[in-house]
């Protein structure tokens, strides 16, 4: 007797656990939307004020939202796409999106479009471009980008250095670092040995790109593996004159958060980044610093290494089964001036010409830099390459930055010996 | 005699195991085997079965046979990197800690006053050293205007990079290591406590100094706690992974000098997505550590002291 009791009381424990889940189920009308971005704490308070006024318009609507960093959005988007658990609406990336169309993750935008769920009057075809994989576009494109050097113009003053040609060349921007390191700032804030200057370099010698349109071989020649080489014995040389950092200095430095990078401390007087990043570093500067953003310098004789990017996209998981009311967020998200006015411009520069012109009265000077650089960049652009290939992500952690880059900038290989490592690891990966 | 103890068997003569008496026992254990089996054995079946297929987790998997491991041997080089960056850790580190435990648990061993104190004092570090704001703090002390460089800035030293130099970036991770010798100290302090105080009296009777009492009569009878410290220290030693992943940013940087057996296999699971092979270096770590302990077991025989055989 005892023990069929204590069963039944460890059954109705049990059941009452399960029933308060179970209860969320039974209730309907309310749609719950889940999604999921990356970004900084103000990216977080920006998004996630949009997504109140969103529910405040729309009462049936609940989203339920997941922010992180950028290393734990992947993680955890991996996992959940395992368990087949995705949020409805994801933020993407240019450089990954292709893979997970591949796999088959995403649902195709199309539909909404021609329906008119997402209005696309006010946004130009070279905006969305960058979404299409295949002939179909699954990510929708939230604001324009640029790679930029944001250069701090006092310190330029302050060395006695003027602002250079938009055209500027790679030999241009070394006798500029050697004149502000006598002047005792560096010329880079530290990353002039990311992957990024590899893929551009190609970009700007050879109209081409690190990798080939299909995404299964490297998309430049092995004599014109020179030109990367060249560019290594330059950041050599600009280590060693004292005019960028050390990689034994940015290694050591990898955890600083904006508000202790060089170009906001005034150690440097040059920072590489993408366009939105500007707003950035002039909040952690404060209002009496002046920057500007300016192109990235080009190969001697050779084409525009900007190009105009989608920062980052929204896109709809193929399992949501609630893909038309994502759309529609993803519709107010882009062009209610409302969600804009709070946004602001904080993903680069909005694709609506409508939200544009709302928010150009109100522009502080980092979003008005933002605003007129992109501007600049569509005079003097190459036009954006096809998305990294899958394998990318481990070539750049695995190949790239440990066995060739550092090495020859710790000095312990020759920039064409690791030149050669970087052709035959990268082929590798590629291929298969 | 026994039925006189155990009635049981009278009223329930071999029933079956699932008794109504057990299932009741088996529901009230039923939180941890339920947790056990969702979350340690069925992962560890399915990680083993991972091993030997290319699972990525967006791409999806085939049978692979023994391909993940000729690529971690034959291929991989950065997976040597890893080896070489675990073992020089451990090898280093483990006896460092070891000795330092030790040389405080004797410190601690006295009946000086607020002795409690020092000892919960020295405990601390370790209590609070798998967290996140250790790693932080050990990342600021040797940052270029931490507490090291100020340091040696008052000899006339130029600053180093600590973490970015290819030589020393490891050894702040060993330093750490040392410090966080607070578990194996506690039970060094046990061991200590269990030596009989006599033998230390007739040995001073006889005239032998401190370093002959170590020697002779510390190190001997401690040698049981010293064994079960070595293979503790051991297993935690090779799957070291918070503080690399902090204080290096994740990143086995520089030059993959801190790139930890564990990190990088994280890194493949999770960064590139490779959870096959990130799996197969799983069980090839378990294989090794499990052969490393066998071996230390083996050779226990002839160096571990059990008061208990000395008739043997």
């Amino acid at each position: 007797m005892k023990s069929k009791r204590a069963l039944l009381i460890t059954l109705l424990i049990l059941v009452a656990m399960v029933l308060p889940s179970a209860a969320v189920f039974s209730q309907d009308e309310t749609v719950e939307l889940r999604m999921a971005w990356w970004g900084s704490q103000t990216r977080h308070d920006k998004t996630i004020a949009v997504i109140e006024l969103y529910e405040t318009l729309n009462p049936n609507v609940d989203i339920v939202y997941e922010p992180s960093g950028w290393d734990d959005h992947w993680t955890k988007l991996a996992t959940q796409a395992a368990g087949g658990d995705l949020p409805d609406i994801i933020q993407h990336d240019y450089q990954r999106i292709r893979e997970w169309v591949a796999n088959d993750l995403l649902l195709p935008l199309d539909e909404f479009i021609e329906s008119g769920v997402i209005d696309t009057t006010n946004i130009a075809d070279a905006s969305l471009a960058g979404g299409i994989v295949d002939g179909k576009l699954y990510g929708f494109n939230l604001g324009n980008n640029s790679e930029t050097f944001v250069i701090d113009v006092d310190a330029l003053e302050a060395a006695g250095v003027e602002l250079p040609p938009v055209d500027w060349t790679w030999a241009d921007f070394e006798e500029m670092a050697l004149k502000l390191a006598a002047s005792g700032v560096y010329a880079a804030g530290g990353n002039l040995h990311f992957s990024e200057h590899w893929k551009g370099l190609y970009i700007s010698c050879c109209d081409s790109y690190a990798y080939n349109a299909e995404g299964n071989g490297l998309g430049y020649t092995e004599e014109e593996d020179q030109y990367f080489v060249d560019y290594l014995n330059m950041l050599l040389r600009l280590q060693d004159a004292g005019a960028i950092p050390t990689l034994e200095e940015t290694t050591a430095n990898a955890n600083t958060s904006v508000e202790d990078s060089y170009i906001v401390t005034g150690q440097a007087a040059i920072e590489y980044g993408w366009s939105n990043m500007i707003v950035a570093i002039w909040t952690a500067a404060g209002e009496d610093r002046n920057f500007i953003e300016w192109t990235v310098p080009r190969v001697v004789d050779g084409l525009p290494r900007n190009y105009i990017k989608p920062s980052m996209f929204f896109a709809i998981s193929k399992d949501s089964d609630k893909a038309e009311e994502a759309a529609k967020f993803i519709d107010f998200f882009t062009n209610s001036i409302e969600a804009n006015e709070i946004l602001f411009a904080e993903r680069g520069v909005p694709v609506s010409s409508a939200v544009r012109e709302a928010l150009s009265s109100q522009l502080g000077p980092a979003q008005q830099e933002m605003f007129d650089f992109l501007g600049v960049v569509e005079g003097y652009n190459s036009p954006i390459r096809p998305p990294d290939p899958a394998a990318h992500a481990d070539i750049n952690s695995n190949v790239y930055l440990p066995q060739v880059v550092e090495p020859i900038l710790y000095g312990m290989m020759s920039p064409e010996e690791g030149v050669k490592i970087l052709r035959d690891e990268a082929e590798l990966l590629l291929s298969q | 005699m026994g039925d006189a103890i155990i009635k049981f068997p009278t009223r329930q003569p071999k029933k079956s195991r699932f008794g109504r008496n057990n299932i009741v026992g088996y529901l009230f254990i039923s939180p941890w085997l339920i947790a056990f089996i969702l979350f340690g054995l069925i992962p560890m079946v399915v990680s083993f079965g991972l091993a030997f297929t290319n699972y990525h987790i967006l791409r999806g998997w085939d049978f692979i046979g023994l391909d993940n491991f000729h690529r971690m041997f034959y291929e991989d080089r950065r997976y040597w990197n890893s080896v070489r960056a675990t073992v020089k850790y451990v090898i280093i580190a483990v006896p460092l800690r070891l000795v330092f435990a030790l040389a405080v648990a004797m410190l601690l061993n006295t009946k000086r006053r607020g002795v409690a104190f020092y000892r919960a004092a020295f405990y601390a570090p370790s209590v609070v050293g798998g967290s996140i704001a250790v790693a932080v703090m050990w990342r600021e002390i040797f940052a270029r205007e931490g507490l090291v460089n100020y340091l040696i800035g008052q000899f006339g030293q130029e600053s180093i990079w600590w973490l970015g130099h290819p030589d020393y970036a490891i050894w702040t991770l060993i330093l750490l290591a040392a410090w966080q010798f607070g578990s194996p100290m506690l039970i060094f302090l046990a061991g200590l406590k269990q030596i009989p105080g006599q033998l230390y009296e007739s040995a001073s009777i006889d005239g032998a100094n401190g370093i002959q009492k170590f020697f002779r009569i510390t190190f001997p009878l401690l040698t049981p706690v010293v064994f079960f410290n070595l293979v503790m220290q051991l297993i935690a030693g090779f799957m070291t992974f918070t503080q690399a992943f902090i204080i290096t940013n994740g990143s086995g940087r520089p030059l993959d000098t801190t790139l930890f057996y564990a990190l990088y296999l994280y890194k493949r699971g999770f960064e590139t997505y490779e959870m096959g092979y990130a799996s197969a270096m799983a069980w090839v770590m378990l294989v090794v550590v499990a052969l490393l302990t066998a071996i230390v077991f083996a050779t226990s025989a002839r160096w571990v002291y059990y008061e208990s055989q000395e008739g043997k």
